[in-house]
């Protein structure tokens, strides 16, 4: 149902404008029908302005009425969809959703953000209360519980072109999405988490090559610390409530050959001498040797890329995208910052997947198929480009699973700008996902990062925190 | 005449009012309300916190009766917060009550410009606990925290302390931005006691030869004992259920330095979407507060019989 004559007229201006009626223009009845659809406009305006249009009342009514049924009823009419984000780049996600209601002139999206940090909160109040969003980010950090809860629903029924994605995203990033054969989402990014470095700061103190391993950090951060170029070499995000830091301890245990749990989600990690006890041992005696900053307990990942910045830091752990920041922000240390493998014997480190999913919530609304196609714009192909992966890649300097994108020489000179397509992809090749994913891994991981928060203080032991982090493991899994 | 008529209106306002459906239709609104935001949620908590309650496994609640709170009881998580927040109430009531007087004392002064003060120190109530939290949070920071520049501009550390990151700082952190948030109602409050003390009585006092320690102890304290009560009260009941400024100051961290009971009563149900085990945190809560509060009025009575 389209309508292209012009109906009624809209004063587009301030209300108390003293321009009078020189803001008015005039609107179709398919606004008028879009207007209604997103909420700008009750049902008794949209009564009236169709009446003032001279579209008579039982008219008007049953315009509206198939307004409503095309919005809750998915039959092509106009839907209005709620995209819940984290706080970032939200301006650019404004202007996606902008390009996509362009493109889909019955979708009308409204975006509402929060911080990374009370996210899994606020979407656990969102969906048990009944507030739940059609499309939300997701993470690999939280798809079994999403799934457990009802939260969220496969994509395999609605999304039309997963097939075809599915070949040509990273092995880690479709892992994290899929579950029980079953893909949930589709990316909005993928990234490695990475070892930055200040080349500047460490030839200044002799060294001309990054750190091979956990123990040559420690040795070269002495020297920083003794040469007096920085206070506190080494800086890593370590806020109880930032989530980046359980996969940071990964990276840091898988670097070593080390593993957190085996092949049937048994955790290994509390193991005598197991690599993560080597890891939080090193993290403790860092911090007691002062290697670490001890600031880094209230430092999330913002925190650190403004101190490295500065040049207070030399070294850290971060996701990659904050390479692209530090070299080409506003900092004071601006392009000294360098990615080498992650110390360690094996390099490995964490591959990890943030995704859209579609809610059940928007099936229950039976928006699925405007969702579908809002997944499509912003996860896959648009006339056979990753318009808005590219985009953010180019950008933000995000990563990305859709691994065509590594052939496109527009993002292979942005990303040797800032870091190195070669090097990203040696790391790539040794990234494995995160291990133990269950439905009860998101609540483990807070008690996890408290545990890890508290060795590294020396509130318990080590040995202890990583006994207590496997006990409270069994006790979620009964 | 016209009184007389006034009266008989009255009267028959009275009348109508007090027939049942009329006052029932009055109460309606409030009753609906409060039932609605009141009873419904008490009852729907009591009945959640003696059931299995986890966001990810829906549909499935059985009955537990009271192994919810019998299981926050003995976890040692539990055991931290509770011991946490006894150090915190323990140390912010005394602290606010105490400052609170003595800021009241001093507004009390025939001083002029104090009227302008009266108002500002107001301020920091007025600020909105997150906004507070985060004020705090900037001016205590480790690595860029305002405090740590001051002191080092002046001489006073050699280098940054980490305020937030080390458990014993962070809890004292959290105290003094606590303390400074609260200390204003109690200082109005006490204010408006010292106001109404008759003159006479205080110059009595000093006629009499009461040093200012006596006048305080025997003249100025008893007049102030409502608010006293007021402000113990309240202050026991905030500083129990704080949870904005851990929120946004500390996270409850670092580690479990700063894990106050609303903080892990908050995280039971949304972190670890464990709702049983956050309503039970929550009844032990009410209860404690409960117990609080009645201990409270029997010593404030047992004093006024003594006087």
């Amino acid at each position: 149902m389209r309508f292209r004559r012009p109906l009624v007229v809209q004063a587009t201006g301030p209300r108390d404008s003293a321009e009078g009626n020189e803001g008015i223009r005039m609107l179709t009845i398919d606004e008028l029908v879009n207007s209604a659809a997103a909420g700008r406009i009750g049902r008794r305006e949209f009564v009236k302005r169709a009446l003032l249009a001279g579209v008579s009342a039982p008219a008007a009514l049953a315009l509206l009425e198939a307004c409503s049924q095309g919005n809750q009823g998915g039959t092509g009419g106009p839907v209005h969809l709620n995209f819940m984000v984290w706080s970032y780049g939200v301006e650019t996600i404004q202007d996606n959703i902008k390009n996509f209601e362009q493109k889909n002139k019955g979708t009308t999206v409204t975006v509402q953000d929060t911080s990374w940090f009370q996210y899994h909160d606020t979407m656990a109040t969102k969906f048990s209360g009944g507030a739940a969003p059609d499309v939300a980010y997701s993470s690999d950090h939280w798809l079994r519980e999403w799934v457990a809860a009802g939260w969220i629903v496969p994509l395999d029924k609605y999304a039309s072109d997963l097939a075809a994605y599915k070949n040509e995203w990273a092995p880690y990033a479709l892992q994290g999405m899929t579950l029980d054969n079953h893909v949930y989402g589709l990316p909005y990014y993928a990234d490695l988490v990475i070892f930055i470095y200040n080349e500047k700061l460490i030839k200044q103190a002799g060294f001309d090559k990054p750190p091979a391993n956990w123990e040559e950090l420690s040795t070269q951060a002495k020297a920083l610390r003794d040469k007096g170029i920085s206070q506190y070499p080494i800086d890593i995000p370590m806020k109880k409530d930032d989530p980046w830091t359980i996969e940071i301890f990964y990276s840091m245990v898988y670097s070593r050959g080390g593993h957190m749990f085996d092949q049937s989600n048994s955790p290994v990690f509390n193991k005598p001498g197991s690599e993560a006890e080597q890891a939080l041992q090193w993290l403790r005696d860092s911090y007691v040797s002062k290697n670490l900053d001890p600031a880094v307990l209230e430092s999330a990942e913002p925190d650190v890329v403004k101190t490295m910045g500065a040049g207070q830091h030399v070294y850290t752990v971060l996701a990659k995208y904050n390479l692209a920041e530090l070299n080409g922000g506003q900092h004071e240390q601006k392009g000294n910052f360098r990615m080498a493998l992650m110390p360690g014997s094996t390099n490995s480190t964490v591959g990890f997947v943030r995704f859209y999913a579609m809610s059940k919530a928007a099936v229950d609304r039976n928006h699925t198929q405007a969702a579908d196609q809002f997944l499509q714009y912003f996860g896959g192909k648009t006339s056979g480009q990753y318009v808005v992966a590219k985009r953010w890649a180019l950008e933000k300097g995000l990563g990305f699973a859709q691994l065509p994108l590594y052939d496109d020489p527009e993002i292979q000179k942005s990303i040797n700008a800032w870091g190195s397509v070669e090097l990203e992809k040696k790391q790539a090749k040794v990234a494995a996902p995160k291990e133990g994913l269950t439905p009860w891994w998101g609540t483990w991981d807070v008690y996890a990062r408290e545990q890890i928060t508290s060795a590294v203080v020396g509130s318990v032991s080590p040995k202890q925190a990583l006994q207590n982090m496997a006990t409270k493991w069994q006790s979620l899994k009964q | 005449m016209i009184i007389h008529s006034g009266v008989r209106r009255f009267g028959t306002a009275r009348g109508a009012g007090s027939s049942g459906p009329y006052r029932l239709a009055t109460l309606a609104p409030v009753l609906l309300l409060v039932g609605l935001f009141t009873v419904f949620p008490f009852v729907y908590a009591a009945v959640t916190s003696t059931h299995k309650v986890l966001l990810t496994l829906p549909g499935q609640t059985p009955f537990v009766g009271l192994k919810n709170y019998l299981d926050v009881l003995a976890d040692g998580s539990t055991q931290i917060a509770v011991r946490n927040t006894a150090v915190f109430t323990g140390l912010t009531v005394p602290c606010v009550t105490v400052l609170g007087l003595l800021v009241a004392l001093l507004l009390n002064q025939p001083i002029r410009g104090f009227g302008v003060l009266r108002a500002l120190v107001l301020l920091p109530w007025a600020i909105p606990l997150v906004s507070a939290g985060i004020i705090w949070r900037l001016l205590l920071h480790g690595d860029f925290g305002a405090l740590n520049g001051l002191l080092l501009q002046v001489g006073a550390v050699h280098s940054y302390v980490p305020w937030l990151s080390s458990p014993h700082l962070a809890m004292y952190a959290v105290i003094v931005a606590h303390v400074w948030r609260e200390f204003p109602l109690p200082a109005i409050l006490f204010l408006a006691g010292l106001q109404v003390i008759p003159g006479d009585v205080a110059d009595a006092s000093t006629v009499d030869g009461a040093r200012a320690w006596a006048r305080l102890r025997y003249v100025t304290l008893p007049y102030l004992r409502g608010p006293l009560l007021i402000v113990l009260v309240y202050e026991t009941m905030i500083s129990i259920s704080v949870f904005d400024l851990v929120y946004v100051l500390t996270g409850g961290g670092p580690g479990t330095a700063t894990s106050l009971f609303s903080w892990y009563a908050y995280a039971a149900s949304f972190t670890f979407l464990n709702l049983g085990q956050g309503a039970a945190l929550s009844f032990i809560m009410a209860a404690t507060l409960l117990g609080l509060i009645v201990a409270y009025l029997r010593i404030v009575r047992v004093g006024e019989d003594e006087v």
